[in-house]
């Protein structure tokens, strides 16, 4: 017996030691890795990538300009292209869609859906003249990338340039202008050389940043928007076209580009996560190999699993819902893994590995 | 040796909770109260990022969750004008399209800046008197909000123009500080405005925590009322009673910056129906139905039973974050100041709601939202002399303060108060009049050390 006790204080004391030490000392952190990531985000990542926005849009402009002069199938072949480049560096940046885009109002103002037909089709009946100031005015539905997808590409799918109609091309012209503006103005929210940038703010996290008091705060924000993105892109964007079987629920229909820009958000996941965009950068990959190879390796595979699920959908969307209902569960399926692993186990990584 | 064993299965018991004792035993935070840390009781989140404000309460189950998520689907839903296949209804007068568009983030709107639209803040309007239920009495032909936005062929309500006029003050060890005065001229109207009409500016107040402060017991709300200010402290906080749609009924309001809104259903239903024209079983009639705007179509609600309520529910179940920082010696400096200029005696720290079966998340939980939900005379300046129910032209509602530093992050912009005049949260302090001018006194007596220390008090919330 007294064995046996002298056994439990024994174990109490060497519990009671124990506990004294901070549960989160087990976590290694490396601040300067941290920093390193924090800053190839805004480098590598966020800032070229509204760059690329701002170009593209910038060339659509362009070229709806050409096509005003010139309506040629040509001409409105090469602006849908540029529409759809706009549109994959735009949805690639919705997997870090905090800041000024959100902040400013920009989102809503280039990406409401839906497009409020009868008034739109009631401006284009009207004399109204379509300037930038003018359209900037108008509620957001009636403006961005959702109006001119209509515009561009007709509702069948059988639209060409000699049915473009003067007001059209008019409404395109100043939708294009203001989102050559507004994408501007994105850009240069993120402008490195500016010190009180969100740029700066996410590179100075934890070190003089007004934004993010910590390089912790920064990080789970990177998680939190890349799990964010998932959830919308397999609860909102696909699932509720998909449960109600209702194809006007498709936000993307007109271009049918709905999978490429679902794939497009995923793809946005996977460059936060790798730091890399154009160039290579450390990116949250860094931090989760030094510490946890085996789940740097799962979130690797998910993302994966998930474009692959996505590619896997080879009607449009609109009709996919009807016709690969199980190609569609799937990838809804293989985006909620995905979305599981960030929320829980990278976000809590991250929480023990920066602070 | 069966006694043996139990005296052994005792000791290993109490070893054991000797164990788990000495593990829960926290880390000593110096005169924090630890609960303070969870601001919204066992409703607290630890998000700080740009979704703070929009986080699901912790422990819904799987089918409260997914009612929360159809709420969450309304709040992002754009409407759009009739016809249309998907969600038609828009105005015909509006202010925005969707809840989101104004909360963004589940957050505090600001005012526009010079040549930007006016997006997440409103007007309410009236003229002297009052409506049957001794609410405000509507404008004729504008009823008691100004719609600055329309459908395409009809005529919004009029435009806003708003100025700014910069007044300079000093710190009592000298410093100046610098507050800018709004004033609101409505422009354009689209028919004879009144010469009486009274307007108050309100900008979108963020979600966070509602549903708790829903769950508040009237009783507590009342006891800690002053109206005749009987402890003689010159803090004479009232309720505000406000007409209950559904209850047919007033009762004690809460929500609204003069807690002219006595619940988050009829709140929610009142934005649907004044900010967006979107008609419900709460009011079933177009905002603008004895205008020349009314388009004669009101004879389905554009928003079913179920999204709103569901968008109810939703708002209902937005969690709180933690506190941050709280065991900082700053911070707890800036909170001893906060208390010593007497802030706590309207934005009471602590609130417990009642119990509640039929909602176990919300039921019997201590919190920390900084109010007392009651009305208070706020001073000339802040004063949009419109009275609100029982609110008169100067009194204003205790806002909370739960969630206050993570605006910056959430929404960007540092404006407060009700028109978001303020730019910084001391400039918000330093608006404070009326009951509050002895504690904006006290901060005006402040050192530089010290003030700085209570805006980190206030960032921590």
């Amino acid at each position: 017996m007294k064995y046996l006790f002298s056994l439990l204080i024994i174990v109490v004391a060497m519990n009671l030691s124990g506990c004294k030490d901070d549960d989160t000392s087990g976590g290694a952190i490396d601040n300067d890795l941290n920093a390193v990531i924090l800053n190839d985000f805004s480098a590598n990542v966020a800032s070229p990538k509204y760059n690329d926005l701002q170009i593209q849009v910038s060339k659509l402009y362009t070229q709806v300009q050409a096509l005003e002069l010139n309506k040629t199938d040509v001409n409105l072949n090469a602006a849908r292209q540029t529409w759809r480049d706009a549109r994959k560096a735009w949805e690639q940046s919705e997997a870090h869609l905090f800041g000024p885009v959100a902040t400013e109002n920009i989102d809503p103002r280039i990406d409401t859906w839906p497009v409020n037909f009868a008034d739109l089709d009631a401006q284009l009946a009207s004399s109204n003249s379509f300037t930038e100031t003018y359209i900037d005015n108008l509620e957001d539905a009636l403006k961005g990338f959702h109006p001119v997808e209509y515009l561009l590409f007709g509702t069948d799918g059988s639209k060409t340039a000699a049915n473009l109609t003067s007001r059209e091309l008019e409404y395109l012209n100043g939708l294009t202008i203001n989102l050559k503006k507004l994408t501007t103005d994105l850009n240069a929210f993120w402008d490195a050389s500016n010190a009180d940038s969100y740029y700066n703010a996410v590179v100075k996290a934890g070190n003089g940043s007004a934004i993010y008091a910590s390089q912790r705060a920064a990080l789970e924000e990177l998680v939190s928007a890349m799990a964010g993105i998932c959830d919308e892109v397999a609860n909102g964007k696909i699932t509720e076209p998909f449960i109600n079987e209702d194809q006007t629920l498709e936000e993307s229909p007109y271009a049918k580009s709905s999978i490429p820009d679902f794939t497009n958000n995923i793809t946005g996941v996977q460059n936060v996560y790798l730091g890399k965009y154009t160039s290579e950068g450390k990116g949250l990959e860094d931090l989760v190999r030094k510490y946890n190879l085996s789940l740097d390796g799962e979130i690797k595979n998910k993302i994966t699993v998930a474009i692959t699920a996505l590619n896997n959908v080879t009607e449009p969307f609109g009709q996919a819902i009807f016709t690969q209902k199980i190609q569609v569960q799937n990838a809804i399926d293989a985006i909620n893994d995905l979305k599981d692993i960030l929320e829980n186990d990278l976000m809590e990584f991250v929480g023990v590995h920066a602070e | 040796m069966n006694s043996q064993k139990n005296i052994l299965r005792f000791g290993f018991s109490i070893a054991i909770l000797i164990v788990i004792y000495s593990c829960i035993q926290p880390e000593p935070l110096e005169e924090v109260n630890l609960n303070e840390w969870l601001s919204g009781g066992s409703q607290t989140i630890f998000e700080k990022g740009a979704g703070a404000f929009s986080s699901i309460f912790p422990n819904l189950s799987p089918s409260r969750q997914a009612v929360h998520d159809v709420g969450d689907a309304g709040v992002e839903a754009t409407f759009v004008s009739a016809p249309a296949v998907i969600r038609p209804g828009l105005g015909p007068l509006f202010n925005n399209v969707s809840c989101t568009s104004c909360h963004v983030g589940d957050g505090r709107g600001k005012p526009p800046l010079a040549g930007e639209q006016i997006s997440s803040l409103l007007f309410r309007l009236s003229i002297p008197g009052t409506d049957e239920h001794d609410g405000p009495n509507p404008v004729p032909g504008f009823g008691g909000q100004l719609q600055h936005r329309s459908i395409f062929g009809i005529a919004p309500e009029g435009t806003v123009d708003i100025q700014y006029t910069e007044q300079s003050f000093q710190f009592a060890d000298g410093t100046s500080y610098s507050l800018r005065t709004p004033t609101y001229t409505i422009q354009n109207a689209y028919t004879v405005l009144p010469s009486n009409v009274m307007v108050s500016p309100r900008i979108a107040p963020p979600f966070v925590g509602l549903g708790l402060i829903e769950a508040i017991a009237d009783e507590d709300i009342l006891a800690f009322a002053d109206e005749n200010d009987i402890n003689e402290d010159g803090i004479s906080g009232k309720p505000n009673y406000v007409w209950d749609i559904l209850k047919k009924k007033k009762v004690i309001g809460r929500f609204g910056w003069k807690a002219n809104n006595p619940n988050l259903l009829q709140q929610s239903a009142g934005a649907y129906s004044e900010d967006m024209g979107i008609t419900n079983f709460i009011f079933p009639r177009e905002s603008s139905a004895n205008q020349i705007q009314f388009d004669g179509r009101d004879d389905e609600y554009e928003v079913s039973d179920s999204i709103l309520t569901s968008v109810a529910f939703y708002i209902r179940t937005l969690a709180v974050p933690a506190r941050r920082s709280a065991d900082e010696p700053i911070v707890l400096r800036g909170k001893q100041l906060f208390l010593d200029a007497k802030c706590g005696a309207c934005h009471k720290p602590m609130q417990k709601t009642a119990t509640n079966v039929a909602f176990p998340e919300i039921s019997n939980q201590t919190i920390f939202p900084y109010t007392d939900l009651l009305l208070h005379d706020m001073g000339s300046a802040l004063a949009d002399n419109r009275p609100d129910f029982e609110a008169t032209g100067r009194e204003w509602r205790t806002s909370p303060l739960w969630g206050i530093g993570l605006t910056k992050v959430v929404n960007g912009h540092n404006n407060f108060l009700h028109d978001g005049r303020a730019r910084t949260l001391l400039e918000a302090v330093l608006w404070h009049d009326g009951e509050a001018e002895q504690s904006k006194e006290y901060v005006r007596q402040l050192s530089k050390d010290d003030r700085d220390a209570l805006v980190k008090f206030l960032e921590s919330l």
